[in-house]
């Protein structure tokens, strides 16, 4: 038995997972996210993990492999570190094994990886420019408004005349947000118009890696925003991207879910590497 | 600025020690040696080789002029230079200008590039009364060619130098001089080789700034500081990380800024070797301490000396050999070529180097800095999936 953690530390949460890779069983144990809240991220993922490692019954002398990604590169307990789009892409074939392509969308940014079966990277584009296409904008923005996480998404969905925002520059698209306010727009047609430009921004990267006919499957904490898949989904019907988007309850986790199976992967490998240099 | 204390032996205030080293732009530890002892001189060099030996057997402390680094805005330098050239001619004319350099008796200038060269004629149009040299190295490595001149090259070295302090410098002094850079080198072998075994203990940006010690300290205290270094790391208790071993090849002549070092490493590659600073191993075994002293440093240069893209290579087939060599004799996964913007020689010898690589199915990667470099995020992401790549698809 290998139990495996991975620790997803992304700008606006951090993931922790525990995950017993046994004779290629993968078997998720326990997991656990805290939101940062401009506290310290390095002791909030060691909190993370111990609470994860507690729910799994298990002892950190337990853990095979403590495996990192996103901003955790200097976490002074982990044993590797994977970069985000290694994890998002082994971590979305782990909840949807029919995906081709992984929408990763974060706090920060976003990134279309196009991915094999094995959750191998084939290719990638990710947001160059500002935040405006991201989570942390949305998040802002939902905080101006006066509303919380939860209502984004269902409020994007009663929208009957959204009004489009600037996806070049988090700042203008802050002004445009004001303005509407002041012209009276309704929340649900400012936020469908915020997540009308960061689904139209999200199809060109899908498109960049040349994804076709294939699942896409939405991972980071935007995927659970019912607003923005929705936003997507009409995007890639008006730019006839023929692609079959899906979101999962766990997509949050997908990048401390890949991390922790890569975690296992390289545990066992290593392993098998010692017993080979003892026997010569 | 402290001398080195040897009861200091701390791997912190070491690496402590040698970063302090690494920030002075005003080179005050070769300031204060100068100024210890009336009648002592300071010869300036730049990257790649100069045979430090001669410098040092004149009585003279040899002084590793790499640029001006990430913490030296760069305002009279550009006047220089046109803009598509790498940034080491500017700064280090920046560094002249402002009065850094001001204490040096003398500067060589290798035969790097045309970039160096020209550097070595601004520096005689702006200082007539210093002495400085065009340091020229044969390409040619026959003893009676390449040999003969360099010999030759080497004795008007001396003659320059014996000008500056008035004294000549004898076979007997420079033998010495050869026996203590024997010395130094071996230390420097020995880093490498337990940061090779070990390279969690010895990281590579401690490793980094201990050989940049060896641009600015006479060649005893850095032997010295390399002895403590290695007898503190040894005691060091440090996590080994589940890093991939990378050779880090290209960065021979403008330095990298210190947290593009870091940066690697903290992306999860070890750093099994480079050529940052060859000045410091560049003779890749002893040179012979009896005999003609000018004549074994001509030998070893011919017949055991490092590799780089300055240095020509003879026979085709032969390219890239050497880092091939260093990737099996390190146990390296890969190859990061990491060159600065512009530098002729190592993105022109980056090809042929990476086909050779490509050849023996050895992965590689690639990518350009400056030495002030300040946006390490990309170099992170480059590197960081280079050891995803090599740790879940690769052989190891």
């Amino acid at each position: 038995m290998t139990l495996a953690a991975g620790i997803d530390l992304g700008t606006g949460a951090v993931k922790a997972v525990i995950f017993d890779v046994t004779d290629g069983k993968i078997n998720w144990v326990s997991r656990h996210i805290e939101k940062i809240r401009q506290r310290d991220p390095h002791k909030l993922a060691r909190e993370a993990l111990d609470l994860a490692i507690k729910d799994a019954g298990a002892e950190i002398g337990d853990v095979g492999y403590i495996a990192t990604t996103g901003e955790a590169e200097s976490l002074d307990f982990s044993t590797g570190h994977f970069y985000s789009m290694t994890t998002h892409a082994r971590g979305g074939i782990y909840l949807e094994p029919e995906a081709r392509a992984v929408l990763d969308i974060g706090a920060l940014h976003g990134r279309a990886i196009l991915v094999d079966e094995r959750g191998k990277v084939l290719g990638y584009r990710m947001t160059s420019q500002c935040a405006s296409g991201s989570g942390q904008f949305v998040e802002n923005i939902a905080r101006y408004l006066g509303i919380t996480w939860e209502e984004i998404g269902p409020l994007s969905l009663q929208a009957d005349d959204p009004e489009k925002v600037s996806s070049i520059c988090a700042v203008l698209a802050e002004t445009d947000v004001i303005n509407m306010v002041s012209r009276q727009i309704s929340t649900p047609n400012i936020l469908k118009g915020i997540h009308m430009s960061m689904a139209a921004r999200l199809v060109k990267l899908l498109r960049a890696v040349k994804v076709t006919d294939a699942t896409v499957l939405l991972t980071g904490g935007m995927a659970s925003d019912i607003g923005l898949v929705a936003a997507l989904n009409e995007a890639m019907a008006g730019q006839k991207v023929d692609v079959n988007s899906k979101s999962h309850p766990d997509s949050i986790y997908a990048g401390a879910i890949g991390a922790a199976i890569w975690g296992a992967y390289r545990h066992d490998k290593l392993t098998r590497l010692d017993e080979l240099a003892l026997a010569s | 600025m402290d001398t080195w204390v040897k009861d200091m032996r701390k791997l912190n205030d070491i690496v402590d020690y040698c970063q302090t080293l690494y920030d002075d732009l005003n080179f005050t530890a070769a300031r204060d040696w100068k100024a210890a002892k009336p009648g002592r001189h300071v010869i300036g060099y730049m990257p790649t080789y100069v045979p430090r030996e001669i410098i040092h057997a004149a009585g003279m402390l040899p002084l590793g002029v790499l640029g001006g680094g990430d913490n030296l805005e760069v305002i009279h330098g550009d006047a220089y230079y046109q803009s598509y050239i790498c940034r080491i001619p500017r700064s280090t004319i920046e560094l002249a200008v402002t009065k850094r350099l001001n204490f040096v008796d003398g500067m060589l200038f290798p035969s790097t590039c045309d970039v160096i060269r020209n550097l070595s004629g601004i520096w005689k149009l702006l200082y007539p009364d210093v002495y400085s040299r065009y340091f020229d190295v044969p390409q040619n490595f026959t003893s009676a060619v390449g040999g003969t001149y360099y010999v030759q090259e080497l004795r008007e070295l001396a003659e320059g130098l014996e000008g500056i302090s008035g004294t000549k410098i004898t076979d007997e002094a420079l033998n010495r001089s050869i026996d203590l850079y024997n010395k130094n080198r071996r230390l420097v072998n020995d880093v490498y080789n337990v940061r090779q075994v070990t390279p969690w203990k010895a990281l590579s940006w401690e490793v980094y700034l201990l050989m940049r010690a060896g641009m600015v300290l006479p060649v005893e205290e850095h032997s010295q500081l390399m002895t403590d270094y290695l007898a503190a790391v040894q005691a060091e208790d440090r996590p080994k990380r589940d890093n991939c071993r990378v050779i880090v090849q290209g960065s021979f002549c403008e330095q990298p800024p210190l947290n593009l070092v870091k940066s690697i490493e903290l992306a999860g590659c070890y750093i099994v070797d480079d050529d940052y600073m060859l000045v410091n191993r560049w003779l890749q075994d002893e040179v012979p301490t009896d005999g003609n002293p000018m004549e074994n440093l001509a030998d070893a240069f011919l017949n055991y000396s490092g590799e780089t893209a300055c240095k020509y290579v003879p026979e085709r087939e032969d390219k890239g050999k050497f880092l091939i060599d260093a990737v099996r004799e390190r146990r390296a996964e890969g190859v990061i070529f990491a060159a600065p913007s512009f530098c002729d020689p190592a993105l022109l010898d980056r090809p042929m180097l990476s086909g050779a690589l490509a050849r023996e199915n050895i992965p590689h990667i690639s990518f350009k800095y400056a030495e002030n470099s300040g946006q390490m995020q990309p170099i992170r992401e480059q590197a960081g999936t280079f050891a995803d790549t090599i740790k879940l698809w690769g052989e190891a």
